[in-house]
C-alpha cells in the first residue's frame, strides 16, 4: 500500500521529482562524461601503443647504426627488445605536395603496426607498401594500387598491400610545428627492410627503437657504455604520438574536475532544498501515518526510498548521459579520432566515478532521510501540525531611514527573500552556477582563439617555411636566404639534465617570427642570453638572470646559458640569437628559412627538403578548435539546463509556498500583472546579484583551468567583451523567462479556496 | 475494571521562557464500552487530553493507564505499537492520505494491525461501496469523514477517539456522521471518546467530562442518554 503511495507521491510532485532527476542526471552525466573521456583516451591509446610495440626509448644518431649496435642494446639487462628504425618524410609522387612518413623497422614487434585491411606484413616483401588507412581513404587509394614515394631522389615504388594504423604514428604529424594531423596531405607508410635495402642500396638506420622498463637515466648509462659514446636518447614523452594523447588526458582531467564537480554540487543542493520542501508539504501525512500507529522507522523508510528512487533514476540517466557526452567526443568519426588514430574507441566508466556515484546515491538517500526525520521530530501530535517556516524577524534594514523610501514591491521582496533564505540562496547559487559556467566555457574559446590569433597571426609573420635538407651547403643556404629575403633558424637538440629540448637559434631581422612574452608583448631576442618557453621555466624553476647547463647530443661539451627572458611557445623549446650562439661557441646548421614568398612561388631545389605554408598549419587547427567548441557547447547547454531546472523548480515550490499570500494580495485588489511583476522583480534582482558574483568567479575558474593546463598550452587567459555580454544576457534572460512561465500560474489562484483552507 | 485511568496528569508546553499548562493535574476513570464526550471551549485542553489518551503525546507528569497498562512512559516505538493496536482516530479534517484511494486508505491499517477487518466490509458498512476506487479529493466532506471512520474501526481498536469529528461538516451531514459513528461503535462494542464544543452531542453521551483551563470541571454520568433523533439540532 505504501509503495503505491510512493509512486503516486512521485506523480503528485511531478515538477520537483523531474527537476531533481534532471539535476542529478545532469550533474552525474557531465561528471561521468568528462572523466570517462580522459580515462578512455588513456586506456584506448595506451592499449594500442602497447599492441603495436611502441618504443619506450629511441636512440638517435645521424651517422646511423649497425646491426650489431641494435643487438648489443637488445642484450642489455632490462631491455626487452631493440630494433633499428628509420622514419623519413617522403614525397608522394602521385600527389604533389603530399608527404608520408616512410617507415622501416627491422623487427616489426617494435614500432610496428596493426593491420586494418589487406595482407599481413611480410618482412621480406620487395614491393609491398603498408599504408595508413586514413591517408588512403582521404586520397582514394585502394589495396593493390601502386604508389611511388620519393626520398632524396630515391624512388620507392610498390603496391599497397595493407591498410594499417600504427602506434608510432598515432598522432600523425609532419613535425613539431604541426599540431593536428591532416590526412589529406600527410600519412605514413611501412616498407620491409629488404625492400628498403634493395631500392635504396644502403643499410642506413639513424635510430634504434627500444622496449624497456628501465628509467631514462638507467637506460642512458647502460646504452652509452654499450655503444661507447654519449647517445641522444628520446623517451616516449618526447614523441608526439605519446605526448599528444597524454596532453589530451591531462586536459580531460582538468576539464573533468572543477566544472563537473560544480554541477554535482548544485545537483546535491537542489536535492537538499527540494527534499526539504517535499517533506514539509507531506508533514500532515507523515503525522497521519504516525497517528495511525506506523512506527517512525517505517515512515522514514518510506520517504527515504522516495529519495533513493530519485537517486537511482537520476544516476542511471546520468550514466547514460555520460556515455553520450563521452561518445560525442570519442566516437570513431568524431574529432578526437582525427587527432589520435587508433582502430577502436571503447568507452570506459572509471572506477572512481563508480565510487563517487555510490557515494552520491548514499548522500541523496541520506538527504531524504534527514529531511523526513526533521518532520518526525517530537510527538505524533507535533507531527500532525503543518510545517511552519520560521517566524519573521525584523530586518536590520528596516531600522534605517532607507527602508521608508522603498516601495511596497521592494519591501515585500526583501522580506520574502529573507524569510525564505534557503530558497533565495538556491536561486542565487543556480544563477551564479549558470553564469560561472557560461563565462568559463566561452572564455576558454576566447583564450584559445586569442592565442591562435596572436601566435599564428602576429607572432608568425611568414607565409612559408622552407625546411632545408641535410645536404644543403652553407653557401646554398645563404643563397636561398638572399633569394627569398628570409629570416632563418637552426635547431640544436640539447639536454637539460635528462630532458631533450630543442635549442633554437633565430635570426629575424625582418621579424617574420616574433616571440610573445607573458603579457603577449613581443620581446626582442637579444644577445644577452637564452629565452625559455614558460613550461621549461616552470619545470626547471628558472627565471631571468639564472644560469643552467645544456649539452648537445652527440657532443661531450656542456654550455652554460643565462636566462634572459621567458616566452610563450607552442613547442617546448628555448631561443637564442646567432650572436649569443657565437659568444658561447655553439656550432649550428641553419635548417629552416622563413619567407613572405608564397609556397607556390618557391621553386624546388635539392637543398629544400620541404615547404610548408602557414595556412596549412592554421587549417590543421580547425579540428582542434572544433573539439574545443564541442566541449564549450556541452558546457553551455548543460549550464542553461541547470539554470532553468533550478529556477523553475524553486519557482514552482515558492508558488505553492506563497499561494495564500498571493491570494491575499489578489483579494486586496492587486492585478495578476502586478503580482507577476512583483515575482519577476525578485528573480531579476537575485539574477543580477548572481551574475555579478558569477562572472568574476567564472573568470577565476577559467584562470585556474588555464594554469592547470599550462603544461599543455602556454596561453594567456582572455575573455572577450562579447563573452561577458552573452553570459549576462543568457543568464538574466533565462531567469526572466522562467519567472514569466511561473508567474503565469498566478492567474489560476482560486482566492476563495486558498483563503478558506485550514489554520 | 476501568479501561482508562488518568492519575494526576499534567501537560506543560514550553516556548522560550513562556510556560503553558494545557492540562493541570487531571484525574478520572472511564469504563469500557461507554460513550464519553469531552466538552469545553477552545484552548481548554480537551484536544491535549485526547492526544495523551491516544498516545500522540506524552504527559509532563502523572500516569495514564489504558487496560491497566501505563502508557505515559512508553518509548516512541512502543507508543506506535499502542496506537496501532489499541486506538482508532477520527480527525476534524479527516487526515486521509490523498495519494491513496478510499479502499487503499482503509487497507493501509492492515500493514500495522494484526486483526484488521476487511476494508470492503467496513466501507460497505459506512455506505461507500460505490466509491472504493475514488481518491479522497473526489468525495464530499461527509463521505471523507465516513472513510476516516471506516479506517479507524478497521484496525479493530479498543477505543475510538474523535477530535471534533463533525467540526468541518454542515449540521445535517454532521448528524448523519455522528449517528453512523455511534451505531458502529456500539455494534462493535467500542469505548468511544469524542472531543467537541457542541453541547448537543453531549446529550447523547453516557459520560460527559467538562474541561476548562486545563482542569476537569465536572464528570457527569447520564444513565439515560438521548438518541440522536431525540436531540434537537
Amino acid at each position: 500500500m505504501l509503495f503505491r503511495k510512493l509512486l503516486r507521491t512521485m506523480g503528485l510532485y511531478k515538477a520537483q521529482f523531474i527537476s531533481m532527476i534532471i539535476m542529478i542526471a545532469l550533474g552525474i552525466g557531465i561528471f561521468v562524461g568528462f572523466n570517462m573521456e580522459w580515462v578512455s583516451i588513456d586506456k584506448n591509446a595506451n592499449g594500442f601503443l602497447e599492441e603495436t610495440g611502441f618504443a619506450d626509448f629511441r636512440i638517435i644518431s645521424e651517422a646511423g647504426f649497425q646491426k650489431e649496435d641494435a643487438d648489443s642494446i637488445a642484450s642489455l639487462d632490462g631491455v626487452d627488445k631493440a630494433s633499428r628504425y628509420l622514419s623519413v618524410q617522403a614525397d608522394v609522387k602521385e600527389k604533389d605536395g603530399d608527404t608520408v612518413s616512410l617507415t622501416v623497422t627491422e623487427n616489426a614487434e617494435i614500432s610496428g603496426f596493426a593491420l586494418m585491411d589487406g595482407e599481413s606484413y611480410n618482412a621480406t616483401s620487395t614491393d609491398g607498401i603498408w599504408l595508413s588507412d586514413k591517408y588512403a581513404n582521404a586520397n582514394g587509394i585502394n589495396l593493390g594500387d601502386s604508389i611511388t614515394l620519393e626520398y632524396k631522389n630515391i624512388e620507392f615504388t610498390g603496391t599497397v598491400k595493407g591498410l594499417i594504423k600504427s602506434g608510432e604514428h598515432m598522432v600523425c604529424v609532419r613535425d613539431e610545428t604541426q599540431i593536428m594531423p591532416d590526412y589529406n596531405t600527410h600519412g605514413f607508410a611501412y616498407i620491409s627492410p629488404v625492400m628498403y635495402k634493395e631500392t635504396a642500396g644502403l643499410d642506413y638506420y639513424p635510430q634504434i627503437n627500444v622496449i624497456s622498463s628501465l628509467s631514462k637515466k638507467e637506460f642512458a648509462d647502460k646504452a652509452d657504455e654499450a655503444l661507447d659514446t654519449t647517445l641522444m636518447i628520446l623517451t616516449k614523452d618526447e614523441t608526439a604520438s605519446y605526448s599528444g594523447p597524454q596532453g589530451e588526458i591531462e586536459e580531460g582531467k582538468t576539464m573533468g574536475s572543477i566544472l563537473p564537480v560544480l554541477f554535482l554540487l548544485i545537483a546535491v543542493l537542489t536535492m537538499v532544498t527540494t527534499m526539504h520542501r517535499v517533506a514539509a508539504k507531506e508533514k500532515t501525512q507523515i503525522g497521519t501515518l504516525k497517528a495511525l500507529g506506523f512506527k517512525d522507522k517505517r515512515i522514514l523508510r518510506h520517504y527515504t526510498s522516495y529519495a533513493f528512487m530519485i537517486g537511482i533514476i537520476g544516476t542511471v540517466l546520468g550514466i547514460a548521459l555520460g556515455y553520450f557526452v563521452a561518445w560525442l567526443v570519442l566516437n570513431p568519426n568524431g574529432m578526437m579520432a582525427t587527432y589520435i588514430d587508433i582502430p577502436e574507441w571503447k568507452l570506459y566508466l572509471p572506477w572512481f566515478c563508480i565510487v563517487i556515484l555510490i557515494l552520491i546515491l548514499a548522500l541523496l538517500t541520506l538527504i531524504g532521510f534527514l529531511s523526513v526525520r526533521l518532520m518526525l521530530k517530537g510527538t505524533a501530535a507535533d507531527a500532525l501540525r503543518p510545517y511552519a517556516p520560521k517566524k519573521m524577524k525584523r530586518l536590520l534594514l528596516e531600522k534605517t531611514a532607507l527602508w521608508k523610501k522603498l516601495g511596497f514591491g521592494a519591501r515585500w521582496n526583501l522580506r520574502d527573500s529573507m524569510r525564505h533564505k534557503s530558497r533565495t540562496m538556491m536561486t542565487l547559487i543556480g544563477v551564479v552556477g549558470c553564469a560561472l559556467i557560461v563565462v568559463a566555457a566561452l572564455g576558454m574559446g576566447d583564450t584559445m582563439d586569442a592565442f591562435l590569433d596572436m601566435y599564428y597571426g602576429d607572432a608568425l609573420h611568414y607565409s612559408s617555411r622552407i625546411n632545408l635538407s641535410e645536404q644543403a651547403s652553407p653557401e646554398k643556404t645563404d643563397e636561398l636566404i638572399e633569394k627569398y629575403e628570409g629570416d632563418y633558424s637552426a635547431s640544436v637538440a640539447v639536454k637539460i639534465e635528462e630532458k631533450a629540448v630543442s635549442l633554437d637559434i633565430y635570426h629575424t631581422p625582418s621579424e617574420l617570427v616574433r616571440f610573445p612574452d607573458d603579457n603577449n608583448n613581443f620581446v626582442e631576442i637579444n644577445d644577452d642570453g637564452v629565452y625559455l618557453c614558460m613550461r621549461l621555466a616552470e619545470e626547471f624553476d628558472l627565471s631571468k638572470g639564472d644560469t643552467f647547463e645544456v649539452s648537445p647530443y652527440g657532443s661531450d661539451k656542456t654550455y652554460t646559458l643565462k636566462v634572459a627572458g621567458v616566452i610563450r611557445s607552442v613547442s617546448e623549446n628555448m631561443v637564442i640569437s646567432p650572436e649569443y650562439a657565437e659568444s658561447i661557441e655553439l656550432p649550428y646548421t641553419v635548417n629552416a628559412i622563413y619567407t613572405e614568398t608564397e609556397k607556390a612561388d618557391i621553386s624546388s631545389d635539392n637543398a629544400i627538403a620541404s615547404v610548408q605554408s602557414k595556412q596549412a598549419i592554421i587549417d590543421s587547427f580547425d579540428s582542434m578548435m572544433e573539439l574545443m567548441n564541442l566541449m564549450i557547447l556541452i558546457f553551455i547547454v548543460a549550464a542553461i539546463v541547470l539554470g532553468v531546472v533550478v529556477l523553475y523548480n524553486l519557482g514552482v515550490m515558492s508558488y505553492t509556498e506563497r499561494y495564500r499570500e498571493m491570494a491575499t494580495l489578489k483579494v486586496v485588489g492587486f492585478k495578476d500583472r502586478k503580482i507577476g511583476a512583483l515575482l519577476i522583480g525578485q528573480n531579476l534582482w537575485i539574477s543580477l546579484i548572481g551574475v555579478i558574483i558569477g562572472i568574476p568567479l567564472g573568470a577565476a575558474v577559467l584562470d585556474y583551468l588555464m594554469h592547470a593546463l599550462a603544461s599543455e598550452y602556454e596561453m594567456k587567459t582572455v575573455i572577450n567583451i562579447s563573452t561577458y555580454l552573452v553570459s549576462i544576457l543568457l543568464t538574466v534572460g533565462m531567469s526572466v523567462l522562467v519567472s514569466l512561465i511561473v508567474s503565469r500560474k498566478n492567474r489560476k489562484i482560486d482566492m476563495v479556496e486558498a483563503l478558506k483552507g485550514a489554520e | 475494571m476501568p479501561i482508562v485511568e488518568f492519575k494526576d496528569v499534567s501537560r506543560v508546553y514550553k516556548s522560550g521562557d513562556h510556560e503553558l499548562k494545557a492540562l493541570d493535574g487531571v484525574n478520572f476513570l472511564l469504563d469500557e464500552g461507554k460513550f464519553v464526550v469531552i466538552l469545553g471551549p477552545s484552548g481548554a485542553g480537551k484536544s491535549t487530553l485526547l492526544n495523551l489518551l491516544g498516545g500522540l503525546d506524552s504527559p509532563t507528569s502523572g500516569k495514564i493507564y489504558v487496560e491497566g497498562k501505563d502508557i505515559s512512559a512508553l518509548s516512541n516505538n512502543e507508543l506506535a505499537e499502542y496506537r496501532a493496536a489499541t486506538v482508532g482516530f477520527v480527525f476534524q479534517f479527516y487526515n486521509l492520505v490523498p495519494t491513496l484511494t478510499v479502499k487503499e486508505n482503509v487497507a493501509l491499517v492492515k500493514e500495522i494491525a494484526k486483526d484488521a477487518l476487511s476494508p470492503e466490509e467496513m466501507l460497505s458498512e459506512v455506505g461507500l461501496s460505490d466509491h472504493l476506487n475514488n481518491f479522497p479529493s473526489e468525495l464530499s466532506g461527509g463521505e471523507q469523514q465516513r472513510v476516516s471512520i471506516a479506517r479507524a474501526l478497521a484496525k479493530n481498536p479498543k477505543i475510538l477517539l474523535c477530535d471534533e469529528p463533525t467540526g468541518a461538516l454542515d449540521s445535517e451531514t454532521g448528524v448523519m456522521v455522528l449517528k453512523l459513528l455511534l451505531s458502529m461503535a456500539r455494534s462493535y462494542g467500542k469505548t468511544i471518546v469524542i472531543v467537541t464544543h457542541n453541547q448537543n452531542i453531549a446529550k447523547m453521551a453516557d459520560v460527559v467530562i467538562r474541561v476548562k483551563n486545563g482542569k476537569i470541571r465536572s464528570l457527569e454520568e447520564q444513565p439515560s442518554p438521548m438518541s440522536a433523533d431525540e436531540v434537537e439540532w
